[in-house]
C-alpha cells in the first residue's frame, strides 16, 4: 500500500515536471546556449531540444508519426508542405506582441499569407564560399556563378571545388546562372541546367553537404557552393586555427536561393502556451541577435540590429542590400511529378562519367558478365565434379 | 512417450517462437508493406497517396506506373550494373586480403588465435562513420599517405592524383569496413581443417601450390561463399561510404534509394528500387544454388 502511494506520488511529480517542458525540434546548432538558459529562467520551464540536419529528415520523421514537438523551425517550403498536410496549429497573435519587430519585407510571404502559422526565425543564402588568397592568386571572379560552372575558370581550380549534394539547390544555382527563376518548372530549362552541370562536373571534386566546411578550413578545397551560415563557421574556424588564408563568401550577382526558417507550432505539441511564450521571447531583438552573432545567420528582426556585432551587420553577404535582395528567391516545393522528373535528371547527372561514357559502360558490363560467368561456371563445375568423384 | 514428444514440440516453439515472431513483425511485414507501397502513387508532400479515392480526379489506388518508369529508362539499370560492379570488386579485394590473413591466424599457435581474432574484430569497437571519416583525413591531399603515394607516382612520371573523393576511395572504404566479415567465416572454416590432409598430400608428392589448390582451397569454399555473401550484399546497399568518400560520379543503388525517401520524397519509386535490388540478389544467389544442386543430382 505504501509503495503504491509512493508510486502515485512519483508519477504525479513526474507529470508535474513534464508539465513544464517545452519540446523544440530545431536544426543542429541553431540556438545559442545563452538564449536557452535565459529562456528557461524566464519561463521557469525546461527547454528540451531535438535536432535535424535537413528539412527532408524532419518531414520524414514527422511523416513516420513522430509526435510531442511543440515548436519546429522548418524552411519555407517545408512550412508550406506542413500547412497543406494540416500539421500546424494557427498562431494566436495576441500572445505575440513582438511580431511587430519583424521587418515587414519578411512577413506575409506567399507560403503562409498573413503569417497564420509561421513567424520568421532566421535566414540563410546559398552562395559561393572561397579561399580569398587562392582565388586572388588565380585571378578568378568571386561574384558570379560562372566560376563554378564555366570550364574556362574551372580548369584553374580542378579538383578543388565542391557543390552541394542537393538536387534542388544545385539546379537552382544553374537556373539563376542561365537567367531563369529557381521556381521555373519548364522541363526544357531544367535540361539546359542539367547539361550545364554535367559539363562542369568533371572539374568538381565532390557533391558535398557537410564536410566542405572542414575541407575549406584546412585548405583542401578552394571554392564551394554552400550555405552562408556554413561559410561563416568555416571563416571563424580558419581564423581560430591561425591559417595563412581567410575564408569569405559572396552572393553571386545573378542571384541566389534564400531560405527562411520559421517557427511553427506543431499540432501534436502539448504546450501551446509555452510555445507562444518561446516565439515571443525569440522575437525580442536581443534574443534574436544572439543567434546571428553565434552562427552568422541573416536576421529578419529589425529590433535585433542594434545588438548585432558590427562586422556581421555590415557584411553584405549576411545582410544583403536592397539591390541584391531583388535577386534572391525563396524556393517553392515541387509537386510529385516534377520531383520525379528532377530526380531522374539528378540521377543522370550523378551517373555521367564525362561527355562520352559509352566505353566505360561497355567495359563494366563485360567485366560483370565475366564475373557472373565465372561464378556460374564454378558452381556448375562443383556440382558436376562432385558426384563423379563419388562414382569412381 | 507422446507426452515427451509434446513437451519437446512445445520447447521447440518456445525457443524458436520469439525470433520467428520478431522476424515476422519487423522484417516480413515491413517488406510486404514495401511491396504494396511500390504499387501505390506518391503523396503530394512525401509519403503515399491515399489508397482509396477521397477527391475525384486525384490518382489513388494501385498502379504499375512506377515499375514502368523503372524499366522505361536505362539509367536505373546502369546504376544496378555499376553497383554490382563495385560490390564484385570489393568482394574480390576482400577475399584476396582476407584469405592469407585467415590462413595465418588458423596456422598460428592455438594460444595466440583468440587474441588475433580479437584484433580483427577490434575496429567494431568504434563507430563505423567515425572510421570512414578517418579515411577522409588519411586520403586527403595534405596527408602523409597521399603525399607519399604521389611522390612515388612522380618517380614514374605520373602526375599527382587526388585520392579522396574518387572511386578508389570508395573501394578502399568498402574493403576496410567489410574486411572482418570476410576474415571471420574464412578463419572459422580454415581452423577446422585437419593438418593430416596436408601431410598426406605432401607424402603423395603434392608441392605447396597443389596442396593449397587441391586440398585447402576446395575445403574452404563454404567459408569463401559465406564470406562473399556477407561482403557482397551489404556493399550493394551501402550509401554512407560513397556519400562521404566518393567523387562526383560515385552514385550507387543505395544512394539512389536513400534519395527517393529523403530528397525526392518518392516512396513508391524507392520501394520499387529496393524490390528490384532484392530480386536481383535473389536471382544471382538462386541461379548459383540451382546450378550446383542440379549438378549434384546428375
Amino acid at each position: 500500500m505504501r509503495t503504491g502511494l509512493l508510486l502515485v506520488f512519483l508519477l504525479a511529480s513526474g507529470s508535474a515536471l513534464a508539465a513544464d517542458e517545452l519540446h523544440l525540434y530545431n536544426w543542429n546548432n541553431y540556438i545559442s546556449e545563452g538564449t536557452v538558459e535565459r529562456f528557461e529562467k524566464f519561463c521557469n520551464c525546461k527547454l528540451v531540444q531535438d535536432y535535424y540536419g535537413d528539412n527532408e529528415e524532419m518531414l520524414a520523421k514527422l511523416a513516420a508519426g513522430a509526435t510531442g514537438y511543440d515548436i519546429i523551425v522548418p524552411t519555407q517550403n517545408a512550412v508550406d508542405s506542413l500547412i497543406k498536410q494540416n500539421a500546424l496549429k494557427p498562431l494566436d497573435k495576441s500572445l505575440l506582441p513582438n511580431l511587430k519587430n519583424i521587418n515587414p519585407e519578411y512577413l506575409n510571404l506567399d507560403f503562409d499569407p498573413g503569417n497564420k502559422y509561421s513567424v520568421p526565425y532566421a535566414y540563410s543564402t546559398t552562395v559561393i564560399g572561397y579561399n580569398e588568397q587562392k582565388l586572388q592568386e588565380l585571378g578568378l571572379p568571386i561574384d558570379t556563378w560562372a566560376v563554378i560552372f564555366e570550364p574556362e575558370y574551372l580548369t584553374k581550380v580542378k579538383g578543388r571545388v565542391t557543390v552541394l549534394d542537393s538536387q534542388r539547390e544545385l539546379m537552382a544555382a544553374a537556373m539563376r546562372y542561365l537567367g531563369y527563376s529557381i521556381n521555373d518548372t519548364d522541363e526544357e530549362k531544367w535540361k539546359q541546367a542539367r547539361d550545364l552541370i554535367i559539363r562542369a562536373k568533371p572539374y568538381w571534386a565532390a557533391f558535398n553537404a557537410q564536410s566542405y566546411i572542414k575541407e575549406l578550413t584546412v585548405g583542401n578545397i578552394w571554392l564551394a557552393h554552400g550555405y552562408s551560415n556554413d561559410f561563416f563557421q568555416a571563416a571563424l574556424d580558419a581564423k581560430k586555427a591561425a591559417r595563412k588564408f581567410t575564408i569569405n563568401w559572396r552572393i553571386p550577382k545573378e542571384g541566389a536561393v534564400i531560405g527562411m526558417d520559421n517557427m511553427v507550432v506543431h499540432k501534436s505539441g502539448p504546450r501551446q502556451d509555452l510555445a507562444h511564450k518561446f516565439i515571443n521571447f525569440m522575437l525580442e531583438g536581443e534574443n534574436s541577435a544572439e543567434l546571428t552573432n553565434f552562427i552568422g545567420a541573416g536576421n529578419p528582426n529589425a529590433a535585433a540590429l542594434p545588438y548585432i556585432k558590427p562586422e556581421i551587420a555590415q557584411n553584405p553577404a549576411i545582410f544583403p542590400n536592397p539591390e541584391t535582395i531583388k535577386h534572391l528567391e525563396f524556393m517553392k516545393d515541387l509537386d510529385r511529378k516534377q520531383r520525379r522528373v528532377m530526380s531522374r535528371m539528378w540521377t543522370e547527372i550523378k551517373l555521367k562519367q564525362g561527355e562520352d561514357d559509352s566505353t566505360y559502360w561497355k567495359g563494366l558490363a563485360v567485366l560483370l558478365g565475366l564475373f557472373v560467368f565465372a561464378v556460374l561456371g564454378l558452381a556448375a563445375y562443383k556440382g558436376l565434379a562432385a558426384p563423379r568423384r563419388h562414382a569412381t | 512417450m507422446i507426452n515427451l514428444l509434446n513437451t519437446t514440440r512445445v520447447t521447440k516453439w518456445l525457443v524458436s517462437g520469439p525470433p520467428f515472431l520478431y522476424l515476422t513483425l519487423f522484417f516480413l511485414l515491413p517488406s510486404l508493406i514495401m511491396v504494396v507501397a511500390s504499387f501505390r502513387y506518391p503523396g503530394d508532400y512525401g509519403g503515399l497517396a491515399p489508397l482509396f479515392g477521397v477527391e475525384p480526379g486525384k490518382e489513388t489506388g494501385l498502379t504499375l506506373e512506377t515499375y514502368r518508369f523503372f524499366f522505361s529508362d536505362f539509367i536505373y539499370t546502369q546504376i544496378f550494373i555499376k553497383s554490382f560492379g563495385v560490390a564484385m570488386a570489393s568482394t574480390l579485394v576482400c577475399l584476396l586480403m582476407a584469405y592469407p590473413l585467415a590462413l595465418l591466424i588458423a596456422h598460428s599457435p592455438r594460444k595466440h588465435r583468440d587474441f588475433m581474432v580479437l584484433l580483427v574484430i577490434l575496429p567494431f569497437a568504434s563507430n563505423f562513420l567515425i572510421r570512414v571519416y578517418a579515411w577522409m583525413i588519411i586520403l586527403g591531399p595534405q596527408s602523409a599517405f597521399s603525399l607519399a603515394v604521389n611522390h612515388l607516382l612522380g618517380w614514374f612520371g605520373i602526375a599527382p592524383v587526388p585520392l579522396l573523393f574518387s572511386s578508389f576511395a570508395v573501394l578502399v572504404g568498402m574493403v576496410y569496413v567489410h574486411l572482418p566479415f570476410m576474415v571471420l567465416p574464412l578463419y572459422t572454416n580454415l581452423e577446422k581443417h585437419d593438418p593430416v590432409l596436408l601431410d598426406a598430400a605432401q607424402d603423395l608428392g603434392a608441392n605447396a601450390w597443389n596442396r593449397f589448390w587441391k586440398v585447402t582451397w576446395p575445403l574452404s569454399l563454404p567459408g569463401v561463399y559465406s564470406g562473399a555473401a556477407l561482403v557482397f550484399i551489404p556493399v550493394l546497399g551501402m550509401f554512407a561510404i560513397p556519400d562521404i568518400l566518393g567523387g562526383t560520379g560515385d552514385i550507387l543503388i543505395g544512394n539512389l534509394i536513400k534519395d527517393q525517401f529523403l530528397g525526392t520524397r518518392d516512396w513508391p519509386f524507392g520501394s520499387t528500387l529496393s524490390i528490384m535490388l532484392t530480386i536481383a540478389v535473389l536471382l544471382l544467389a538462386g541461379i548459383t544454388a540451382m546450378i550446383s544442386r542440379q549438378g549434384v543430382r546428375q
